[in-house]
């Protein structure tokens, strides 16, 4: 079998509406058995083999953290800490919204789930204060891209392990192209309410900003302090992170925190994370058992059958990805066999060999594809055949790594197909058409984060160097 | 491409309390819908869970972390990810594409669909029969740190298989009666209501 006959079955499969795991994992076993170059059993065996690995439990522990601090009580406490902190500024629900994703950001790993479960909230408190239903939308759309862009995040899960880097280094990596991105948002969202002159949703009350700022600092001083006691104070890493979380528990109880112990959620994981303290599954592990902790002793939110529930979604969740992920591993060997990588690697490279020039056409192809696909299947399948040749032409595979996720997830906002643009349009009962214009003018300051990522390097390469 | 109307109308409910709040409330949990493989898989995921918090236990407690929980916990996920894959089987909540759905004439999506469910179904039982065939040959093996055979974990990858096969079965007929598949008509789709996952009050 060629290599142009197995692309064109493994698309022909796809576009069919196979799942892109069976579509994967059947093109490659249809392929095994017609060349015979290996035994065909093989393929249950290299399916088996590629989520054999320990760095890969870490996707069903982040999941399930994140669906844990899901619930409407923690989801409750940011968003009013959110509105405490910017709800005051002109167009202060646009803003809130995009605080509240910057949050959760930190918590799910999803661009999908955030807009479906967390857009819907959004959206009905904006037409409570009167927005438009557009401007909700779009405000909405584009900051559910944060969600992969701020770790934790899947996609770098995924994209970590398929490119052979260090899921920390990704995190980091992600941190300042999310704040920036989250910067720009604000920006547009000042940029209408200058417009419209709209005015802000709460009243500015000195007390209620102020404490929420202190709540912000409090959860940045954290990490500095243990990171200080441990580092330049010679004490034992876990023991103290223990007794600093019991502080902040006793702080807590006196001063009525809003939202600081959710937000210690992520904290913990990526700053443990970058200690070097925990790898990426203890690291998931322990934002579990801290989320465990909160939702069943301390609010007292969880109850069994939301713990059986958020279990069975985390499931469900995790057998998804890493069916495509075990798929992936069989396909990505085949890819390799009949040498499909190695010719388009070549015909890319008979283009340009600029990687200015290479990256724009990445760009592109990245974005198109990420209307079609869902980041995920779409990783698995791009990065065996791209990683090769951004090695070749002396490109970072972490900002690459960034660079790929930012793009797919813009490909969920834009037409024809993003699956975000579908959910949305379900969830604020527009049309189709209606939610493609109310997203369009968000694309801006997207294309400009990704232009930025993209040909500055530094932004996305500068924290994860300090750390090495 | 009308946009569809949802079964409840989730827009006459309200987010923010008379003084501006957040006040949302989580929707009612109906247990009924979980079958016997979403328990199975339950089952793994708890242990695969507690089976990685003695490993962290062990290493920070202990400073000696328990070698046989890294193997465990490997294989655990597998099995979780094979058992657990049936749901999404059962529910049509694999990730597919239905691009081409959106724009070819009714006739033209009913073949495709119906070859989509006859192709899972080949996949699957043919895997399934694979998975027999390889534990034929290295079932019989030991894992590397625990003294178990390898083919226990393979087992459970074959009885996911059987179980993805029969519940693909199950899809592809109820497709065939109503003559029409999720992937004509995503609304059909489990789950589908975008905020299955929480609700308003006032």
């Amino acid at each position: 079998m060629s290599p142009g006959a197995f692309k064109l079955l493994f698309l022909g499969l796809m576009g069919s509406g196979v799942p892109v795991a069976i579509a994967m994992a059947g093109s490659s076993l249809i392929f095994v058995m017609v060349t015979g170059t290996v035994p065909d059993f093989v393929v249950i065996h290299r399916m088996v083999n590629g989520i054999d690995s320990f760095p890969l439990l870490a996707v069903p522990f982040f999941i399930l953290a994140g669906n844990l601090m899901n619930s409407a009580g923690i989801t409750n406490r940011i968003y009013n800490f959110a509105l405490a902190l910017v709800g005051w500024l002109r167009g202060g629900l646009g803003h809130v919204n995009i605080v509240g994703s910057v949050i959760f950001a930190g918590m799910s790993g999803t661009a999908i789930a955030d807009a479906a479960g967390l857009g819907t909230i959004e959206i009905k408190a904006m037409r409570d204060h009167g927005y438009s239903p557009e401007f909700s939308v779009g405000v909405t759309a584009a900051s559910a891209t944060l969600g992969p862009i701020i770790p934790p995040s899947l996609p770098f899960v995924i994209y970590a392990m398929f490119a052979n880097v260090s899921v920390g280094a990704l995190f980091l990596a992600g941190i300042i192209p999310g704040v920036v991105m989250a910067l720009l948002m604000m920006g547009t969202v000042a940029y209408f309410a200058h417009k419209n002159k709209w005015g802000g949703d709460t009243r500015f009350e000195r007390k209620r900003v102020l404490k929420a700022l202190a709540e912000l600092l409090v959860v940045a001083l954290f990490p500095v302090v243990v990171w200080t006691l441990t580092h330049q104070g010679g004490l034992p890493d876990v023991p103290t992170v223990a007794v600093a979380l019991a502080v902040l528990l006793g702080a807590d109880r006196i001063f009525r925190f809003s939202a600081v112990l959710p937000i210690m959620t992520p904290v913990l994981l990526i700053g443990g994370m970058t200690a070097g303290v925990f790898t990426a599954t203890e690291g998931a592990i322990a934002a579990c058992v801290w989320a465990l902790f909160l939702g069943i002793f301390w609010f007292r939110t969880l109850n069994w059958k939301m713990l059986v529930k958020v279990s069975m979604d985390t499931i469900e969740t995790t057998s998804v990805v890493l069916l495509i992920v075990a798929a992936a591993s069989i396909f990505g060997w085949m890819l390799t066999v009949s040498r499909t990588t190695e010719m388009i690697g070549a015909w890319v490279l008979s283009f340009t060999t600029d990687p200015w020039m290479f990256l724009l056409l990445a760009n592109l192809l990245m974005l198109f594809v990420g209307c079609f696909l869902e980041p995920t299947a779409a990783i698995t399948i791009l990065v065996p055949i791209l990683l090769p040749i951004v090695k070749q032409l002396g490109i970072d595979p972490v900002h690459f790594g960034l660079i790929m996720v930012l793009n797919l997830m813009i490909g969920l906002l834009h037409p024809p197909m993003g699956l975000v643009l579908f959910v949305l349009a379900r969830v604020a009962r527009l049309s189709i058409e209606r939610t493609t214009m109310a997203i369009l003018p968000w694309l801006l300051p997207l294309l400009v984060s990704l232009g930025l990522v993209t040909y500055l390097p530094s932004i996305s390469l500068w924290l994860p160097r300090q750390f090495q | 491409m009308q946009p569809e109307p949802p079964a409840s109308d989730p827009n006459d409910e309200h987010v923010l309390t008379a003084s501006g709040e957040f006040d949302v409330h989580d929707a009612p949990i109906d247990l009924g819908v979980y079958r016997v493989e979403d328990w199975i898989a339950f089952a793994f995921f708890w242990v695969l869970a507690g089976t990685v918090f003695l490993q962290f236990f062990t290493r920070y407690a202990l400073n000696d972390s328990a070698g046989w929980t890294e193997e465990i916990a490997r294989y655990l996920l597998i099995c979780t990810v094979f058992i657990g894959a049936t749901i999404s089987v059962r529910r049509n909540n694999h990730i597919h594409v239905d691009f081409f759905y959106r724009y070819l004439p009714r006739p033209v999506t009913r073949v495709l669909s119906t070859f989509v469910d006859a192709f899972r179904i080949a996949f699957f039982s043919y895997a399934a029969w694979l998975t027999f065939a390889l534990m034929q040959r290295i079932g019989a093996q030991r894992m590397a740190v625990v003294d178990l055979p390898i083919g226990l974990m393979y087992g459970v990858v074959l009885a996911g298989f059987v179980l993805m096969t029969w519940r693909a079965l199950g899809v592809a007929r109820a497709n065939w009666r109503r003559g029409a598949s999720v992937l004509e008509q995503p609304e059909l789709a489990f789950g589908a209501q975008p905020d299955g996952s929480r609700e308003a009050t006032k």
